[in-house]
């Protein structure tokens, strides 16, 4: 009898592996998901800032990354360099300061030379200083470098979700949620209760008079390019080194932010941190689904082109009435 | 002590918007800018206030030149500007406006009470309030600035008369407490009403400069000098 030689061949395999394909799918989407939001909040944080920067100083940033990337591997070889050995916090203070002074020198040259120009053009010279710094920082740092050390590791807690399968909540994940919060609430009460934020708010409305009225335009301008540059970097000292990090893939993070700032129209910086998670969740469901994976980085691409199209929606609709 | 323009000469794209202009606008008093469309008042004005820099000429404030300082230092110095439109900082409230140039709570609440209408709105966002109101916002906050001279470009622009009647008096009430004022305005027989002193430009050149009450009382002679 059939009882007699044990169970059948797939009940012996489901003692192993107790669920059929289909719920191992579901449960690695709701894990990879989870997973994803790292990136996610980093995408947040990039997308926040390039929304802050886009109103009070009319640019799209392009270089924001790439000027925290570098202040980071000037940090991280300070750090590796075996006659200097920098503690790990301060390189970060180092890679803060280099950032905010980079991110500074960009922002004085557009506040310098192109002053009124549209921000089409000022946002032009931020794709050259992209591509200025990644080359200089392959010349100083070499192809072969290490991934960068985050400040911060492991797990601060961990869950499991119906079904057994764990979730871990990384600190990485806690600390640039916390610091896109910290972000948002600081720029919220230092742009409604202080004079540096109606100033910077006046400058967003109307640059040319705010000057005639006597703000020192130049100045609150690069002011911004100098805090948007320390945060950016103090946010590469959170990112998991399972983030690639290579010079060029880690510059083009960028174009994530940007979508993540696109959500919010580069105008609601609320909305960009909802579209950073939205897109890393997405991202990490994607690579759950072995079918589409590899199609995994085209949910930004998605996400762009299904914002225009809906933006470019209401615009005919305007037309219309 | 006034606010001097020797030969001043703005260029714009192919040629000269004017040629040689000399003025003076003394403390204390209005004078009145008038002339047709396109002759190139505003572009005066925006001269004075560092806007656009002028090719030939020189700006002399209160025996300084000035006719090199950027735009900030000009109102550092004691020139305050209200630009044709309506130049409110949109987002920002009433109040905001004014603290924007206000220095002390004092030099807010002498801009107020300019317009006592403006308190109830003082946490309003100023995009929010009527056309009127908004310019009542940028004179104020022009005031506030404590300035020494004090530029007003077409400020009735798209404003109904009787709103602009309102700001007269305020203007008239700013010269008196010792601001020299260069008043720029399509409505010509006002302006000239409340001015000490009137200059009409046509095509870039002063054809008339002079007692005001002459241009009002000869109608004849406003229209000879509008036409240049």
């Amino acid at each position: 009898m059939r009882e007699d030689f044990g169970p059948p061949a797939h009940d012996s395999l489901s003692r192993y592996f107790p669920y059929t394909l289909q719920e191992r799918t579901e449960k690695m989407i709701i894990v990879n998901g989870f997973a994803g939001l790292t990136q996610g909040a980093f995408f947040a944080i990039i997308g926040i800032l390039l929304t802050l920067m886009s109103q009070l100083t009319r640019v799209v940033n392009f270089s924001q990354l790439a000027v925290g990337m570098f202040g980071g591997f000037v940090g991280m070889t300070l750090m590796m360099n075996p006659d200097i050995q920098l503690n790990i916090w301060l390189a970060l203070v180092v890679s803060i300061v280099i950032s905010a002074a980079l991110s500074g020198i960009i922002g004085w040259i557009i506040a310098t030379w192109l002053p009124s120009a549209p921000i089409s053009n000022r946002s032009a010279v931020t794709v050259a200083a992209l591509l200025l710094i990644v080359s200089t920082a392959s010349v100083l740092f070499g192809a072969n470098h290490s991934n960068f050390t985050p400040i911060v590791s492991g797990n601060v807690t961990q869950f499991t979700i119906p079904g057994g399968q764990i979730v871990f909540v990384s600190q990485s994940l806690v600390a640039l949620l916390a610091l896109a919060f910290v972000i948002l609430i600081a720029s919220s009460i230092l742009l409604k209760r202080t004079m540096f934020g109606v100033r910077l708010r006046a400058i967003s409305d109307r640059q040319s008079a705010a000057e005639l009225i006597g703000v020192n335009v130049k100045v609150l301008n690069v002011g911004v390019w100098v805090i948007s540059g320390a945060l950016i970097s103090l946010a590469i000292g959170f990112v998991p080194a399972t983030i690639s990090n290579d010079y060029i893939s880690f510059s083009l993070l960028i174009i994530g932010g940007s979508a993540a700032a696109l959500v919010g129209a580069f105008k609601n910086p609320w909305l960009a941190l909802v579209g950073g998670l939205l897109i890393g969740a997405l991202q990490g469901v994607c690579s759950a689904i072995p079918q589409i994976a590899p199609y995994r980085d085209w949910v930004v691409f998605i996400l762009i082109l299904v914002f225009l199209l809906w933006n470019q929606r209401k615009e005919v609709w305007d037309v219309a009435r | 002590m006034s606010l001097v323009l020797n030969d001043v000469t703005v260029s714009r794209g192919v040629g000269p918007v004017i040629s040689n202009v000399s003025l003076e606008v003394k403390p204390g008093q209005i004078t009145t800018l008038v002339g047709p469309n396109g002759a190139g008042k505003t572009s005066l004005i925006e001269a004075i206030a560092g806007v656009i820099t002028p090719s030939g000429g020189t700006i002399v404030m209160d025996d300084v030149d000035i006719t090199k300082l950027s735009k900030r230092k000009r109102s550092r110095a004691g020139l305050s500007i209200v630009e044709q439109g309506r130049m409110i900082f949109p987002s920002l409230t009433v109040k905001e406006n004014l603290q924007l140039t206000a220095r002390t709570k004092a030099d807010m609440d002498e801009a107020l009470a300019l317009f006592p209408e403006l308190e109830k709105r003082l946490n309003n966002q100023s995009i929010l309030l009527s056309g009127g109101e908004q310019q009542m916002v940028v004179l104020a906050r022009a005031f506030a600035a404590k300035p020494k001279y004090l530029l007003l470009d077409e400020m009735s622009l798209g404003l109904a008369p009787v709103v602009f009647m309102r700001l007269l008096p305020v203007i008239e009430g700013i010269a008196k407490s010792g601001v020299g004022v260069l008043l720029v305005e399509q409505f010509a027989h006002l302006a000239l009403k409340i001015a000490q002193d009137s200059v009409v430009v046509t095509s870039g050149r002063v054809s008339y400069q002079g007692d005001p009450k002459a241009l009002l009382k000869d109608a004849e002679l406003l229209r000879q000098k509008y036409m240049g």
